[in-house]
Formats: C-alpha cells, structure tokens, sequence
C-alpha cells in the first residue's frame, strides 16, 4: 500500500473514529475522533493482520496556545507503514491512557510528556522526572504561560 | 637547560656549574604554567573543536596541556559546550575535586552567557560563572582552535603573575 491506499485502509477500517488531515507531508496524519478510544484504537492497529503497526516511534505533547494535544507517530517495520495521529486535550482535563500495555516504549515517552506539559497519564505506573533535574520545582516548562525568574522570552521583531 | 634560554631575565647562572639561581615563585609559575593538564569535560560541539585543538594539526602538546579523565589530576576545566541546569551540580563537583590551584576557561557562547541558548530556554544556564569562577572567556559559537590557543596563552600569562604566598 502506498500513502493513499494506506490513508484509505485506515478510514474504511476506523470511520468513526478518524479523519484525515491534510498536511501534504509523505505521511497521513489522521485526527483521533475518540480520545477514550485511544488504547483500543492502538491495540486493534497493532494487532491488525494487514497494518501490524508494531512501533511507537514517538509520541509527545503539543500546547497550541487554545489547548493541549498529543501527537502520536507509529510504524510497521515489517510492512514499511507509518502514519501520525493526534487529538485534542481540554486545559482543564489533561488526562490521557496510558499505552504501555500496547507499545512498552510509550513509558519513558509519557514521562517527558508528562514533566514537560503536565498532561497526567493514568496507568502509567512510573511517572517520575526524566528529562528535569531531580530537584526541580518550576512547573511545566513547555506550557506556554510557564515562566521562571531567569527566563527570556525572544522579544518580537 | 632549555628553560634557561626562554626566560633569561629571571635565571642567573652559575658560572662553570649546572645550577642555576632563581626565585621559587619563578620557578614554579614557569613550571605550572607550561604543564596545564586540562579535565576532559566535552558537552556539546565546542568539544570538536577543543578535539581538533588537542590533535595534530594545532597541537595542544605545545604548551604541555595534556588532558586527563580525571578531576584529580587536572589543573584546568575548559568547559566545552552547553552546560544545562542539570549539568550545573556536576561541573561544580568536578571543579570542587581538583587541587588547588585551580582555574576554569569557559569556551564559547554557551559558557560565557548562555550563547544561542539565552532566549526561549528552559534548560540551559546563563553562564557558568554562576556555578564556578572564570579564569578566561572564550567567545565564538563555537570558537576556533586559534581563539581557544589565545585563551590557553592568555590563562598562562594570569598563571605567570600569581604569588606561592597567595596559596590558600
């Protein structure tokens, strides 16, 4: 399957739960309808004879200054596959499911997000500072609205 | 007695013998100048350049800096590259190690203030001078091996004036 018979593949399998993006990038960038869905979507993805998308090859929190989203990067290393999902999360309920039990690599990926955005993983079982100093005590720094005594923002020109 | 050669004005030699007279502090400064034996502590690109400074071609062994794993047989840190906040706690322990005395040059922008990092960064320190003291700055992103000879002489001059009562 090439990039469009993919993107197809996917939208005929999962109607409800995808819509396809258009970024004109190589891959399809699909947005998640269901963010409660997110474990069983990523299960039946993995598990799927003609998808086998058996890699998370990165995940990572995105804030857009209106809300929170997490993008999700996956690939076949069998099937040559690779795709990118992501939904939306509310400021007030950044809360996502934990995807160890599909991909195990989710763990240390979650952890940064976690530390750098704050979203809060439940189930994780490990959500401990990873990328931070142990002793840090400044908020989440990649939030838009974070500051600390010794930052700068670039002024605008 | 190549020594009495290079620094003819503060050697006094003996006439017929092979000794020579000299202050103590000449003698040492001479000494620890010429044998600055640096920790390698290499974090981001200006470690290439500080590489490129040891090998061959610009020849680190000239002034007989020499550089060593270990923060008890150095004399000098060049802090090579970005420091992060995480980073911080351990330079400082390393420079804590070393005996006395002691002497640190920052190279490149990153050390001296932050460089490329001093806006929009959460990670990086502004300077390692708010950790360690500064002997010698070395400015550029990253600097040249003659930019970092220059420092290595200028630090050798500073070395040269200190007074053995001084010592701590």
């Amino acid at each position: 399957m090439n990039r469009d018979e993919l993107a197809k593949y996917l939208l005929d399998k999962f109607p409800d739960t995808l819509e396809l993006l258009e970024t004109g990038k190589a891959e399809p960038f699909f947005l998640l309808k269901k963010p409660d869905g997110l474990v069983e979507f990523c299960r039946a993805i993995r598990d799927d004879v003609e998808l086998r998308m058996d890699y998370l090859c990165q995940m990572c929190g995105v804030d857009t200054g209106e809300n929170f989203e997490v993008v999700y990067s996956v690939a076949s290393v069998k099937k040559r596959y690779r795709f990118d999902f992501k939904f939306p999360l509310p400021y007030n309920k950044a809360e996502i499911d934990s995807v160890q039990t599909v991909w195990a690599g989710a763990n240390w990926f979650e952890r940064e997000t976690w530390e750098l955005y704050g979203i809060n993983v439940r189930n994780h079982g490990n959500l401990t500072r990873f990328l931070l100093p142990d002793n840090w005590d400044q908020g989440f720094p990649m939030r838009k609205d974070w500051d600390a005594p010794d930052f700068k923002r670039l002024p605008e020109v | 007695m190549g020594i009495i050669k290079k620094v003819p004005v503060f050697l006094e030699k003996v006439p017929g013998g092979g000794i020579i007279t000299t202050s103590l502090n000449t003698i040492f400064n001479y000494s620890q100048a010429s044998s600055l034996w640096y920790l390698l502590f290499g974090t981001a690109c200006c470690a290439i350049e500080l590489m490129a400074t040891g090998a061959s071609r610009y020849d680190f062994d000239r002034f007989g800096m020499i550089f060593r794993a270990s923060p008890r047989q150095s004399d000098l840190i060049i802090a090579a590259g970005t420091i992060t906040k995480k980073m911080g706690p351990r330079l400082r322990l390393l420079h804590d190690q070393m005996a006395e005395p002691r002497y640190v040059i920052a190279m490149g922008g990153c050390t001296c203030g932050g460089g490329p990092f001093y806006y929009d960064s959460y990670a990086v320190e502004k300077g390692i001078d708010h950790i360690v003291p500064v002997d010698v700055y070395i400015p550029g992103c990253p600097p040249r091996p003659e930019s970092l000879l220059e420092g290595c002489l200028t630090l050798q001059k500073k070395v040269k004036t200190q007074k053995i009562k001084d010592w701590s």
